[in-house]
């Protein structure tokens, strides 16, 4: 049985080289290597994304490079009721794209051509393993970028900001990849292909595009996008304030959006972070602040010049001890690598970390980050906070050694009550990351029973056998797939 | 299996993926097998838990071009080229990885006489249109090697006397190259001393095919024939090895050696002002930065800095330093990836529009000549304008 669905997967995938190549290919060489991979070793390292989760084992990995490959795919699955996980680049943070359970592993990371560029329209089709960043320096001699810019926008796909609904430091001033993205390609769970939103500004019915992105691939997989185009701003300032304490950042964002000023980006890291950034990225930021606000502006020049001022008046007003302008390009580009690279960058210190990504009113920001580290200290845990503040976006990241006995409870126990101090606050659950599985658990807190049996409807409505990417989101009980037989690992793949 | 990797250097890596762009086997293929997170979980799947050693998680080690690109890439700072280096050794010791033929063809590195022959011989295979292009041999191949010669003006009062490293491959293949760096140097005022015979091999490509203990004995070997004075080099893949020679031994002799090796453009970068002032080559040049250059010694910036003062229009890739697929002796044992590599830097260069690329690795321009792409040592391009040779 499994064999002839490998057989049936190979047949739909046939072993080609790398598109566009001009090089021969050879038997049992690497580029000619079967697009649908079976090994374990392959099969142990899809076991997991970014985060901290471990799912179960990837079935067979497959390399589609165009939508009728994945519809190929699709079908077989479901002629077997074998399920699908599509992935992108495998930076999520909440387990969205692993394995539960074994299923058949949609990776879209050859589907990676930009296929149209029209800067008349401000429109851009392409496929959804393009890499974010790749993207907006395609379009930079044009003119134009996309712009929502996660952290980890040098590597994530565009299908995975879809799926999530990714947000990014300058999301502030330009809305999440919801807000960009015109219409989406999608293959059914069912198998076939449709054509959710469109190119005109008011497309009739309802309006299907908006209920997929954010879908995180239990709704089917996205394999053509339609991305808005932001035409890059005239002018940039960007301002690095540093601060005696935490509040006083946290108090001096709420501050900056009460006086009606909207800059572009308003990111906070505390002393923490920012010493283990400034180690990697040496951009000069002050290690001896408790915490620094990066602010950007864009606009007009006059209009920047005259907001940049603003923020710093407010900034001293509040307690910044020093309030610096990016002098070049160059210092802007590392003040924002070191912001982009945070995450990565706090194995200088120990070498797993638990992200979570909750939102507080902005209001609430330093009431909600003092309990962060009460919390964090109770369990006997580093954090360090890097968050979106412009968006009260919380990204407290507990910080740990895997190896040390006992303390993955600790991490979870800390984190369940931060998701619920934030709760408290009047916050919501997720951020920009995503529910995956992480934050599964929590949806009922958030939710009724009735929203959650109504979204789960609606998942049905896509996906009437559960087989996209079941067990992600909505949680058990309120799910029609019995989860419990997803987190059975087969036999005979290690890792 | 033990790997022999410091455990805590293993356990560095965070797998937030930022890595994965910066790498060229993942660009090409999209997998995870092929990327830095992959690997490093393969070896940690290895050394912790004992996973087999299946032909595909060999694989997986054996497509990596070693050119850490991905170690900049990384905020956690993992050190990727140490734990690689670790697990090829741990597999060549243990037969699982190089092949006996492999060790054999490293041999004569170290035998100048015997590269000679060989290399003569390849030179009239050439003539004879019977050498395999898989080789990826220079298209014009030496009959006979002439060794430079030390300057009139050695240890002469007030004058900076330095080593040149010739090294192996590079030396019978490339001695053109040599011979430009030296006239470089003298027209800046600086004594020249060509290695030649005294430092026959660094020893990198074996330490690149888990070769360590004859790694060990070249570098043992350099350190004893070149006392005191800068060594300079202008292969950047010999630089790069010579410089980790602290680590490679860990002694203070191998420490103190290896702190007087210099690239030839990072050494030249704050004497440019002692090169002659002369009209630019009016050719719109590429750097294309060697990845033993640009990740491990990260002194490539100083290639602009000498250029520069030379060269009528010098532009950048756009590809962020992305590898070009030669990695040592890797355009020949993995043909495939490292054509598909190549590629991406092909559509690169074209997008920039040069006349010429400025290479300053061998191996590099020896992999992109194989493109049809024009490529040249920067040493070469400063030569030409100093003596105002057409190019
Ligand atoms: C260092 C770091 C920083 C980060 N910073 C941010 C940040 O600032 N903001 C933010 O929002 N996130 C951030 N993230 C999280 C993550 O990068 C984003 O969620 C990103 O959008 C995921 O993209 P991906 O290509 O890696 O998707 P994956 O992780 O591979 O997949 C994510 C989800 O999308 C689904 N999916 C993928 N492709 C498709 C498709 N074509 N069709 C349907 N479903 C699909 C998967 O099934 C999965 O559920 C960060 C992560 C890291 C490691
Ligand atoms: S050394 Fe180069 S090929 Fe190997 S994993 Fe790092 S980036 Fe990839
Ligand atoms: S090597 Fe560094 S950049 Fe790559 S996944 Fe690991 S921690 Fe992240």
């Amino acid at each position: 049985m499994t064999d002839e669905l490998e057989d049936e997967l190979r047949r739909a995938l046939p072993a080609t080289q790398v598109r566009g190549s001009r090089i021969r290919r050879r038997r049992g060489s690497d580029a000619g290597r079967s697009r649908v991979r079976t090994d374990s070793a392959e099969r142990a390292l899809l076991r997991r994304d970014a985060s901290v989760f471990d799912g179960g084992v990837a079935g067979p990995v497959c390399f589609p490079e165009t939508a009728a490959e994945v519809q190929a795919i699709v079908r077989i699955a479901n002629a077997h009721g074998r399920a699908i996980v599509p992935r992108g680049a495998g930076t999520g943070l909440a387990g969205g794209a692993i394995p539960l359970g074994a299923p058949i592993v949609i990776a879209l990371t050859r589907m990676n051509r930009i296929l149209e560029v029209d800067t008349i329209n401000r429109v851009a089709w392409v496929e959804p393993g393009v890499i974010n960043l790749d993207l907006s320096k395609y379009l930079r001699p044009m003119g134009y970028h996309f712009a929502p810019d996660p952290s980890s926008q040098q590597v994530c796909t565009i299908g995975g900001n879809l799926a999530n609904n990714s947000g990014g430091p300058h999301c502030l001033a330009y809305g999440v990849t919801d807000t960009h993205i015109i219409a989406t390609e999608v293959v059914l769970p069912s198998g076939d292909i449709v054509m959710l939103g469109g190119l005109d500004p008011e497309p009739d019915g309802l309006d299907l595009r908006g209920a997929f992105v954010g879908g995180e691939g239990t709704l089917g997989i996205a394999t053509k996008i339609a991305v808005r185009l932001t035409k890059n701003p005239p002018a940039v300032r960007t301002l690095l304030l540093s601060f005696g304490h935490v509040a006083d950042a946290a108090n001096t964002v709420s501050a900056v959006i009460a006086a009606g000023i909207v800059p572009a980006a308003m990111e906070v890291m505390d002393q923490r972070i920012t010493i283990a950034v400034e180690n990697y990225v040496h951009a000069g930021y002050p290690i001896d602040a408790a915490a620094v606000l990066l602010a950007e502006v864009e606009g007009l020049e006059g209009g920047v010049q005259i907001d940049a001022d603003r923020i710093g008046e407010i900034g001293r007003a509040h307690g910044a001890t020093d309030v610096r302008l990016a002098a070049s390009d160059r210092e802007r580009a590392l003040l924002w690598k070191g912001r982009k690279t945070a995450f990565g960058a706090i194995a200088q210190i120990k070498p797993d970390y638990y992200l979570h990504d909750t939102v507080v009113p902005r209001a609430k920001l330093a009431e909600v980050l003092a309990q962060v580290y009460e919390i964090a200290d109770r369990h006997e845990l580093l954090v360090m906070n890097v968050f979106h503040a412009g968006d009260g976006n919380l990204h407290p990241l507990l910080i740990f050694d895997g190896r040390e006995p006992g303390v993955l409870d600790r991490v979870h126990e800390a984190g369940a009550e931060i998701v619920r101090a934030s709760l408290a606050a009047g916050g919501v659950l997720s951020g920009e990351h995503g529910i995956g599985v992480e934050k599964q658990a929590y949806m009922s807190e958030q939710f009724s029973d009735d929203d959650l049996d109504h979204q789960n409807r609606l998942r049905q409505s896509f996906d009437p056998h559960c087989r996209s990417n079941p067990g992600k989101v909505i949680p058990m009980g309120h799910s029609c797939a019995d989860i419990q037989a997803l987190r059975r690992v087969p036999t005979g793949v290690w890792g | 299996m033990d790997l022999t990797i410091d455990p805590d250097e293993l356990n560095m890596c965070v797998q937030c993926g930022l890595c994965l762009p910066s790498c060229p086997t993942f660009r090409v293929t999209g997998d995870e097998t092929r990327s830095p997170r992959g690997r490093i979980a393969l070896m940690r799947a290895v050394q912790n838990d004992d996973a087999p050693l299946t032909p595909e998680v060999l694989e997986a080690f054996d497509t990596c071009v070693q050119c850490r690109g991905c170690e900049p890439a990384c905020p956690s700072g993992v050190p990727y080229g140490h734990l690689m280096e670790r697990t090829r050794e741990a597999l060549a010791d243990d037969g699982s990885l190089t092949p006996v033929w492999q060790r054999w063809a490293l041999k004569p590195l170290n035998q100048p006489r015997l590269l000679q022959i060989g290399t003569t011989a390849m030179a009239v295979a050439q003539r004879l249109k019977v050498l395999p292009d898989r080789l990826g041999a220079p298209a014009d191949l030496p009959l006979r090697h002439h060794a430079l010669a030390p300057s009139a003006t050695v240890d002469a009062p007030g004058r900076e006397t330095v080593f040149l490293f010739t090294g192996c491959v590079m030396d019978v293949w490339q001695s053109k190259v040599h011979a430009a760096a030296q006239r470089v140097l003298e027209a800046a005022d600086v004594a020249v001393i060509p290695t030649n015979r005294l430092a026959p091999c660094c020893g990198a490509l074996h330490t690149h095919a888990g070769l360590g203990d004859d790694a060990r004995a070249r570098a043992e070997q350099l350190i004893g024939a070149l006392p005191e004075r800068p060594i300079l080099v202008d292969s950047a893949g010999c630089g790069a090895a010579m410089k980790d020679y602290g680590h490679l031994l860990d002694t203070e002799a191998a420490r103190e050696f290896s702190a007087r090796v210099f690239d030839i453009q990072e050494w030249l970068a704050p004497r440019v002002d002692q090169l002659p002032q002369v009209d630019k080559v009016p050719v719109r040049v590429a750097v294309q930065d060697p990845c033993h250059l640009r990740h491990v010694q990260r002194v490539h910036e100083a290639t602009r800095t000498v250029l520069a003062p030379f060269v009528q229009t010098l532009v950048e890739l756009d590809d962020d330093g992305l590898c070009c697929g030669a990695g040592g002796a890797y355009s020949v044992l993995q043909p495939e990836l490292a054509g598909l590599i190549r590629e991406r830097k092909v559509e690169a260069i074209d997008r920039a529009r040069p006349d010429l690329v400025a290479s300053a690795n061998p191996g590099c321009s020896m992999h992109l000549a194989g493109a049809g792409v024009r490529t040249i040592h920067p040493m070469q391009l400063i030569d030409a304008a100093i003596s105002k040779t057409p190019l």
